[in-house]
């Protein structure tokens, strides 16, 4: 069993690390029985990714994932720079 | 007038070919260059070059680069510069590039950077030699863009990095990772020259407007920050116009 001191940094490691992921902008946050991961990423594959790997490597821990796409649309204002 | 378009940490690999482009094939007529705060790819791999250069390359504006930390982690950088320079995309690294636009000469300065923290909370050049070299390689890198921007001359002035030259833009990320978003020695550099706004990336939880020491104006373009394909930034301004397109 992962010590809870241990788990936040141990995803954070994994999703770094892991060649499937290699995400360094996911924050991990501990509430009272699940572990949120949250932040954006560029496609929905790699949410589910993250998802599924984090899932798989830590079983006993309730995981959910508030991780949402960047979104990609033209912007509609120019700002000045002065 | 000049409008630079901007965004950085875009990270493409196959899964995300074709995301960018309707939106980048708007840029004519809303820009006049786009500039990449580095992060281009995942893993800095051959492949994913390529499918930054497919997202981003042929465009009807000049594309300008610095590569990030992520397109450093297979050790193949230069590989990587070969691919994006083969698809007409300039790749800077302490190094600059001048744009004609409508009359005006736009010069971009840009590196990768590093970092080493900022005033009150930084590494020094002492200690182990694996200290002495982290803080070794900040400074050079930030006396080598110092060099690049004092080197141009031109009418508007940008500097590019990846990582942040003020903490300003980190706003929003852990203070305890400041020193691995950036480095004050950065934004030292910016202000050795007349630069006109500086722009970053790496910092997705950092905010969008900062100032250096010196004043110059400083926008984290990082993608998760700005929300959109890019920023778009109006320089050399005969008049305030904020409509960027008419409907």
């Amino acid at each position: 069993m992962t010590k809870q001191i241990d788990l936040e940094a141990e995803i954070q490691r994994l999703l770094t690390e892991h060649d499937r992921i290699a995400e360094q902008g996911i924050t991990v946050h501990r509430r009272e029985n699940i572990v949120v991961l949250s932040g954006e990423v560029e496609s929905a594959q790699r949410r589910d990714e993250i998802c599924r790997q984090i899932s798989g490597h830590f079983p006993e821990i309730e995981i959910t994932c508030d991780i949402g796409i960047t979104r990609a649309q033209a912007p509609s204002e120019v700002e000045e720079i002065s | 007038m000049i409008r630079i378009a901007a965004v950085g940490d875009v990270h493409v690999d196959k899964d995300v070919v074709g995301r960018y482009r309707p939106a980048l094939e708007q840029l004519p007529g809303r820009a006049d260059a786009l500039l990449i705060a580095g992060d281009l790819t995942r893993h800095g791999t051959v492949e994913e070059a390529k499918c930054f250069a497919t997202e981003f390359g042929g465009l009807a504006v000049p594309v300008v680069v610095v590569l990030g930390n992520h397109d450093h982690q297979s050790d193949q950088e230069q590989q990587v510069t070969e691919v994006l320079t083969d698809a007409g995309i300039t790749v800077l690294e302490c190094s600059a590039t001048v744009l004609e636009i409508r009359g005006h000469r736009l010069g971009i300065a840009g590196a990768k950077g590093f970092g080493g923290g900022f005033a009150g909370a930084c590494a020094s050049n002492f200690g182990e030699r694996e200290m002495k070299n982290f803080v070794g390689v900040t400074e050079d890198i930030s006396a080598r863009l110092g060099e690049a921007l004092r080197s141009v001359e031109c009418d508007a002035l940008v500097a590019l990095t990846h990582y942040s030259p003020v903490p300003d833009t980190l706003v929003g990320e852990p203070l305890e990772i400041y020193p691995f978003l950036g480095c004050y020695q950065l934004g030292n550099a910016v202000d050795s020259a007349p630069t006109a706004l500086a722009l970053h990336g790496h910092a997705h939880h950092g905010s969008e407007r900062g100032r250096t020491p010196g004043g110059v104006p400083v926008r984290n373009v990082a993608h998760p920050v700005i929300k959109q394909a890019y920023n778009v930034y109006q320089l050399l301004s005969e008049s305030v116009d904020a409509e960027l397109v008419s409907a």
